[in-house]
């Protein structure tokens, strides 16, 4: 199970910075600033950011599958990886519920 | 037999929703893959198709279809009114005013002619345009006035001059004014580049998300009847 664990939240921090980095970095630079060379040095974000949620969610399956969750949380875990923050707060619950040995 | 309805009903719902959900990430899927190949035949060369008239490619009052919009066409009319249009920029992103001219067409409608970039006096006369079919404007570049456009859109024009329009404007590469030529400074511009936000790899990553989306779909109703008999095991 630790290793499942570690899996998650390795993927969770890397899901949340990605996001964090679309959000706040990425999108207003493309749709809020007219500026083409700054635009085009961001342009690694969102592809960057749908390769790693991609992989959250496979972490995310297998850690609740392993963890035996409810179909709501295991939904409500994969979605957290859209949100900038919600990711980490998924990983800090995981930590309070199982604490690695 | 009531009682039997019951579950059947409920369960038939259940893969129903499973089925509609998969297929709708699947459908996703595919869209953004649609979007990954337009972004790729975007990065291709533009390659010129062959002259038409501009009756085969467009008609007045209609919306300009995809598949006319750079087409190279020719047609002919008698000019009813020039305008400028300042603030417009060429392919080498030069700054200038076009001359521009309302052409009522052979055959009915009438079209903006982007005729060239310095002024020039309305021929009077039937005038042979070849052209490229250029897709209007939708930002101001200037002010309006009565002999100046704010962008090359005629629906500004609608309510001035009672003729049906054309959609979008044609940038002439020549004019000929009974049989001889007429010799102006042509506004050079280059075919348009629909755009397509975002970047190829990016749709992919999307592809590989919805069609991930639709096996986490078809995966989760299995999970839980594993989980209902794990759960059901260990309670006996």
């Amino acid at each position: 199970m630790n290793g499942v664990i570690k899996r998650f939240r390795i993927m969770a921090f890397a899901a949340g910075i990605m996001s964090l980095l679309l959000w706040f970095v990425e999108l207003p630079v493309v749709y809020l600033l007219d500026n083409p060379e700054l635009a085009s040095k961001v342009k690694w974000i969102p592809f960057v950011h749908g390769y790693v949620y991609a992989f959250y969610v496979l972490a995310a399956i297998h850690f609740t599958a392993k963890a035996r969750f409810t179909i709501k949380r295991m939904i409500l875990f994969i979605l957290a990886g859209t949100l900038p923050i919600a990711s980490f707060v998924a990983e800090r619950r995981v930590m309070k519920e199982f604490p690695l040995k | 037999m009531n009682q039997s309805k019951g579950p059947w009903l409920k369960n038939s719902g259940f893969v129903a929703v499973v089925v509609v959900l998969a297929l709708v990430f699947i459908r996703l899927g595919f869209w953004q893959l649609d979007r990954a190949n337009e972004l790729r035949e975007l990065q291709k060369p533009y390659v010129e198709k062959p002259i038409v008239a501009l009756s085969d490619v467009a008609a007045p009052s209609e919306n300009l279809r995809d598949s006319a919009i750079n087409r190279v066409v020719e047609f002919s009319g008698q000019y009813v009114a020039q305008f400028d249009a300042p603030g417009q920029v060429d392919n080498k992103n030069r700054v200038q005013s076009w001359l521009v001219g309302l052409l009522e067409v052979n055959g009915g409608g009438a079209i903006l002619v982007v005729r060239g970039t310095q002024a020039e006096e309305l021929p009077k006369g039937e005038v042979f345009v070849k052209g490229r079919l250029m897709v209007r404007q939708f930002e101001d570049r200037a002010p309006k006035s009565e002999d100046q456009l704010s962008r090359l859109d005629p629906s500004l024009l609608v309510a001035t001059y009672n003729l049906p329009v054309y959609d979008g404007y044609v940038v002439a590469k020549s004019e000929v004014l009974n049989g001889k030529p007429l010799n102006l400074k042509r506004a050079q511009v280059d075919p348009v580049k629909p755009k397509v936000p975002g970047y190829y790899w990016q749709h992919i990553s999307y592809v590989v998300i919805w069609w991930l989306m639709a096996l986490v779909v078809v995966f989760l109703p299995f999970y839980s009847r594993q989980r209902e008999k794990k759960a059901k095991g260990s309670f006996n």
